[in-house]
């Protein structure tokens, strides 16, 4: 007999404050402190004492791919909809920002927002119709708006110069100051990319997140909760556009120059990839998984065109021995809870449940 | 016309399957604080009346009031938020998230959650969130496994948590769909003895069932259908000596026997 049921209600003790408070404040300063040390201390310092413009450079795509690979795991770890098309949206960033630069003038402080903003809404104007699709037929939605992205951005020659791309961009300034250095440019990258992920945390970590995690599991069941799902959905797609938008201006004003070949489909499974060997559902992990699938390739650099095989075997290998990711979603909901005091503390046992 | 007290009335309620008559014009009222089953042998229509009332499906004619509102044609979302709480007769909690998770998403769709919310003031509305799930659990007594994933807790359990889901969103008429389904004897006591403390704290309860022991044993009124009408409606001695039900139930009589 497995079926518990009190014999009184037990009144809710809820309102407590957790005994653990001060520990938990505690916590939460310890991991901000240690991640933003590694950002904005670590990562630098290794810049500049080594002087390598190689490790910048890797250091710049890494920070965008990490843009990249959390906004994807919004829509498609956290609410479930796989989109294999996200490098498009990218690609309209990039565009949107390459394009007000340098034939409109617009500063970066313009240009940034205005390319999320334009990312954003074509993605709203894909999620309207496609969103009351289901799993692969949504997949599929995304396959073809993606291509058809690609080849409108190869082949409008007048607007996007077709396969010659755009050239002088200028680099990221921000009222008179240029980040003509690389170490300036990481350094603005990695701001705007911690404010991105800040972002997707407050909201993957909230309740509003639990409503997009049922969404994943039952949409027709979050409906009779009283969960809004078609408007839930069209949020989530609109958010993930958004940042993969930023991540574009992000580029363009970093290279100097883009082309559409790197936003073609490879890029968003490439992406994909770093969600799910990071962990479905898992910011911690999409963070971890783009990181990886930057820095590793880079790492093996010696062994030739060798790593590529090897590169391959390790997603396979990972995939195989951690089917749910190198940080699977249930693991880092809990790390989140605990580590940065998102959780709702309750007096039975001070195991934080919920969100605060 | 209805009075104050009706939480929920349906009026000539029909609905049509291609050339099948699923349900064919069913009329009935629940009042506040009624716990009320509606039973019928398979195939009278229970689900589909029940897809009617929820939303999930639209009457081919006929209307749904709920709370004083017509709710005819409005989506699931949209009548489970002025308090229409429902289960699943086949269970259907959120595999992949906590217990806690589970019940939270009940009082989200009631309180309301906006990304707005969720990035710069979600305090108080998550606190009033997590304050009612939490008291959720504990009424139908899983609060010590509120951690745990949903999908490591045994059917029983299951059960009870799609309870607790469902009354997160603070109900004002709960429905229960086969809630017995899959459960032994003990357990559909103790089932029964659960809902019977429901209603005793005041949640009106409309019980779907076709165990005929638990909706007997439990409710103050109950609804009859078969072959898509309404036959019996009464308290459960009139209806277990109705002749219709009888009929319905056991088949009738041969006359050369």
């Amino acid at each position: 007999m497995d079926v518990n049921v009190p014999d009184a209600r037990i009144l809710p003790s809820s309102t407590a404050l957790p005994a653990s408070a001060t520990a938990w404040r505690g916590r939460q300063i310890f991991w901000t402190v240690v991640l933003l040390a590694v950002v904005f201390g670590a990562v630098p310092a290794a810049i500049t004492a080594t002087g390598s413009s190689y490790l910048a450079q890797i250091a710049i795509t890494a920070m965008i791919f990490v843009i990249l690979s959390a906004s994807l795991n919004h829509i498609t770890g956290t609410a479930g909809l796989l989109s294999i098309g996200h490098a498009a949206f990218y690609g309209i960033g990039a565009y949107a920002a390459a394009l007000l630069s340098t034939k409109l003038g617009l500063p970066f402080i313009v240009t940034l927002p205005a390319a999320g903003l334009i990312a954003a809404f074509v993605g709203f104007l894909v999620a309207m119709p496609t969103m009351r699709l289901v799993s692969i037929y949504f997949a599929v939605a995304t396959l073809g708006i993606g291509e058809m992205i690609y080849v409108i951005l190869l082949n409008w020659v007048d607007l996007t110069r077709g396969p010659m791309g755009i050239r002088g961009i200028p680099p990221i300034e921000l009222f008179g100051w240029q980040a003509n250095t690389l170490l300036s440019r990481y350094m603005a990258v990695a701001v705007i990319a911690v404010v991105c992920v800040w972002v997707l945390h407050r909201l993957t970590h909230s309740y509003y997140g639990n409503a997009l995690r049922a969404l994943r599991e039952d949409d027709q069941c979050a409906d009779s909760m009283g969960i809004d799902v078609v408007r839930l959905k069209v949020e989530a797609f609109v958010v993930s556009t958004f940042f993969a938008g930023v991540a574009g201006a992000l580029l363009s004003h970093t290279s100097a120059y883009i082309a559409p070949d790197n936003f073609r489909f490879m890029e968003s499974i490439l992406i994909l990839a770093m969600v799910v060997v990071g962990g479905m559902g898992s910011l911690p992990g999409a963070v971890v998984g783009a990181l990886f699938m930057i820095v590793l390739p880079e790492a093996l650099r010696d062994i030739g065109d060798y790593r590529m095989i090897a590169v391959g075997a390790t997603m396979f290998l990972s995939i195989l021995l951690l089917p749910k990711g190198m940080l699977a979603e249930g693991a880092s909901l809990a790390f989140v809870r605990r580590a940065f005091a998102r959780g709702w503390t309750t007096m039975s046992g001070g195991t934080p449940v919920g969100w605060k | 016309m209805t009075d104050a007290n009706t939480i929920l009335s349906i009026d000539g309620l029909t609905r049509r399957f291609g050339g099948l008559l699923a349900v064919s014009d069913v009329t009935a009222t629940i009042k506040q604080g009624e716990l009320v089953g509606l039973i019928g042998p398979n195939g009278a229509g229970k689900t589909t009346l029940f897809n009617l009332i929820t939303g999930f499906t639209p009457p081919s004619s006929g209307t749904v009031r709920f709370a004083g509102r017509d709710v005819t044609g409005l989506k699931p979302w949209q009548i489970a938020r002025m308090g229409m709480g429902r289960t699943f007769q086949n269970l259907r909690v959120f595999p992949n998230m906590t217990v806690f998770d589970n019940v939270s998403v009940g009082a989200v769709g009631s309180f309301g959650q906006s990304p707005w919310r969720a990035l710069f003031n979600g305090g108080a509305q998550s606190r009033a969130v997590s304050a009612r799930s939490w008291e959720a659990l504990e009424r139908v007594g899983l609060a010590d496994v509120a951690g745990e994933i949903a999908a490591n807790l045994s059917y029983g359990k299951r059960k009870y948590l799609e309870i607790a889901r469902a009354l997160a969103t603070a109900p004002r008429l709960l429905i229960l769909d086969e809630p017995a389904a899959g459960l032994n004897d003990t357990e559909t006591a103790e089932l029964a003895d659960f809902i019977r403390r429901l209603h005793a704290e005041g949640v009106t309860v409309l019980l779907v069932e076709h165990d005929m022991g638990l909706v007997m044993n439990s409710c103050s009124r109950v609804i009859v259908l078969a072959s898509g009408r309404k036959i019996a409606d009464g308290t459960p001695e009139q209806v277990q000596r109705d002749p219709a039900v009888l009929e319905a139930y056991l088949g009738v009589e041969d006359d050369a026997a």
